[in-house]
């Protein structure tokens, strides 16, 4: 397949219609009269907005909308990065208890009060449950001293039975308090309401920063797709090279889901879509899925605002929605002969 | 001068100890046939001199440097490797799986540069894969990804090949093809390590053949003498004559 480049520019653009309609499209609030108006009057170019609408633009959407764009992007980078250097197009950031350490992390920061006293208390502890038990997956499978994607796998699936108990356990352990496990349940289920610049500011910085370390392995990733031993014949450490890189895959997921709670599916869905649509060498397929993750992100997210607020659609579920049916796509693929 | 040399190498994986006492060298200009029974450590042996798998003991030298001494591109430059496997879940096509032998070339952010260009194109000729190179590698069949295998070793430029089971899964006329395009790059100057069990096809046009038996080298010599009627009943356990003239040296396909 001939990588079709063409598709950045074309994301791009979409990203950037879907965005403004997300800052500037709501049953209530400010509209897109008002969005022009508070960029013009940013720019030196018309009088201020309303307080109101400028503190609801400003405070309150685009934060939401900027955790959308890099969580999004971050989980789609982390999906790529995953499928390459565990050679399999299943992969995942969840398979090795990134993810279960946030949702741990998060449920513990709510259940026992200490989402109360700061907004960053949640995302903080979400965010070292997602590195310990990350750290705890490979000191387990023996990965820092040498790699192996089986052991990996073994060690994610244990950690990741036993560190959702503890999150179901600590859930229930308050069920007598139904503000804290309702809490703790939105927060499992993923959502972006409430989002604020402290949000904004952790999973922008840690997409940028992790990007920033993936983006020139690029052509490496390419070559830990084939066997070790090719790869190592080509002048790659395959093994220092998927350590470091799983590493930033988790990185990348941390700083995203503990801050959005459990968004299932886009590392998984987002990395198979952009490969059919620019093949599979990363220079290209990195930033393709990372326009295409923050896309879905920010419609979702999108949907989620735009529909009756008595349906209650949180984000999570909305993305699992799109995942299962994708997956019945990629089924009939495989059956008929084609890769994954 | 000797190019690539194993010298009283001990190999163990695991538990148990696969090669014990491995001396042999592959100089630039010849083809080896390595050879023996399965589980007789070829391909440990072929992982062992490309530096995947660390030996026990003794060590293996990369003109007359210790292998382990050279930086992995550098390496990369001087030793080329064609797999035993196919490879990639991915579908990258032939001639992106071709491109990347040239990596130990480029820097990491580096595009493909005329001379890379040029270097995929005479090793997918050398293959005759230009007509499915822009196919993806997942929908070539085994033949077809084995010569694309080739191609990337053979765009590195490296001195030196080493190559697992390489006409597994070829047709004829292509193994022939492959055995005739690595006496052409011997020629030319390459050393070749050839891993096989394909004897009958391969031994006529090899300079020398190793045998290994039970981790050992059991004979290191010219084709004639190291499938000697007694060496192949000892080594493989059966009395039979290596067919070396079944396909001469001088074999030439039809055009």
């Amino acid at each position: 397949m001939i990588a079709r480049r063409g598709s950045i520019p074309v994301l791009a653009v979409l990203l950037a219609v879907v965005a403004v309609t997300f800052l500037g499209v709501y049953r209530q609030g400010p509209d897109l009269a008002s969005l022009w108006s508070w960029l013009a009057a940013g720019c030196g170019l018309g009088a201020p907005i309303d307080d109101v609408d400028a503190y609801i633009l400003r405070d309150l959407r685009l934060p939401r909308l900027l955790v959308a764009i890099f969580g999004g992007a971050s989980l789609a980078i982390a999906g790529a990065v995953m499928q390459a250097s565990f050679r399999n197009p299943l992969a995942s950031p969840d398979v090795i208890g990134t993810a279960a350490g946030a949702a741990f992390g998060g449920a513990l920061a709510i259940v026992i009060g200490l989402s109360d006293l700061s907004v960053v208390n949640t995302p903080a502890i979400a965010l070292v449950g997602a590195i310990g038990v990350t750290w705890l997956v490979f000191v387990l499978a023996g990965a820092n001293e040498r790699f192996s994607v089986a052991n990996l796998l073994l060690a994610g699936i244990a950690l990741n039975t036993l560190v959702g108990a503890l999150t179901a356990f600590v859930v229930t352990f308050r069920f007598d308090n139904y503000t804290a496990s309702s809490r703790v349940l939105f927060f499992l289920m993923g959502g972006l309401e409430g989002r604020t610049w402290e949000h904004a500011a952790i999973t922008s910085i840690g997409c940028l920063g992790f990007a920033a370390l993936v983006w020139p392995r690029a052509r490496e990733l390419d070559l830990l797709t084939l066997r070790d031993d090719s790869a190592h014949s080509l002048g790659i450490d395959a093994a220092r090279a998927r350590r470091t890189l799983v590493w930033c895959a988790c990185g990348l997921t941390a700083t995203t889901v503990s801050n959005t709670g459990g968004i299932a599916f886009v590392g998984l869905v987002v990395p198979h879509l952009a490969r059919l649509l620019v093949g599979p060498g990363h220079r290209v397929l990195l930033p393709t899925s990372a326009l295409l993750g923050a896309l879905l992100m920010v419609a979702s997210d999108l949907g989620c605002r735009l529909l009756p607020p008595s349906l209650n659609l949180r984000l999570g579920v909305v993305t699992a929605f799109l995942g299962a049916p994708y997956f019945l796509f990629l089924l009939a693929r495989q059956r008929r002969g084609m890769a994954l | 001068m000797s190019v690539l040399a194993a010298r009283q190498l001990q190999v163990a994986l695991g538990e148990r100890t696969v090669l014990v006492g491995v001396d042999m060298e592959l100089r630039a200009g010849e083809v080896v046939l390595l050879c023996g029974r399965n589980g007789a450590g070829k391909s440990t042996l072929l992982r062992t001199l490309l530096g995947v798998v660390p030996p026990r003991a003794g060590r293996v030298e990369l003109g007359q440097r210790p292998l382990g001494e050279w930086p992995p591109l550098a390496r990369a430059r001087a030793l080329a490797f064609v797999p035993q496997e196919v490879e990639t879940p991915f579908e990258f096509t032939g001639r992106e799986l071709v491109a990347m032998g040239r990596h130990p070339h480029r820097g990491r952010r580096e595009p493909l540069r005329d001379e890379d260009r040029r270097a995929i194109e005479v090793a997918l000729d050398a293959v005759d894969g230009r007509s499915f190179a822009d196919r993806a590698v997942t929908t070539l069949s085994g033949g077809e990804q084995r010569r694309i295998a080739v191609a990337r070793a053979l765009a590195t430029e490296a001195p030196l090949l080493l190559l697992d089971e390489p006409t597994s899964n070829l047709d004829l006329e292509h193994a022939l093809q492959l055995a005739l395009l690595l006496r052409r790059e011997a020629a030319a100057g390459r050393g070749v390590l050839i891993a096989s069990h394909d004897i009958n096809l391969l031994a006529p046009h090899c300079t020398r053949v190793v045998v290994l038996h039970e981790g050992r080298v059991f004979v290191d010599a010219a084709p004639e003498q190291a499938l000697a009627d007694g060496n192949v009943a000892t080594v493989f356990g059966v009395r039979a004559t290596a067919a070396s003239g079944y396909f001469p040296r001088d074999f030439r396909l039809p055009s």
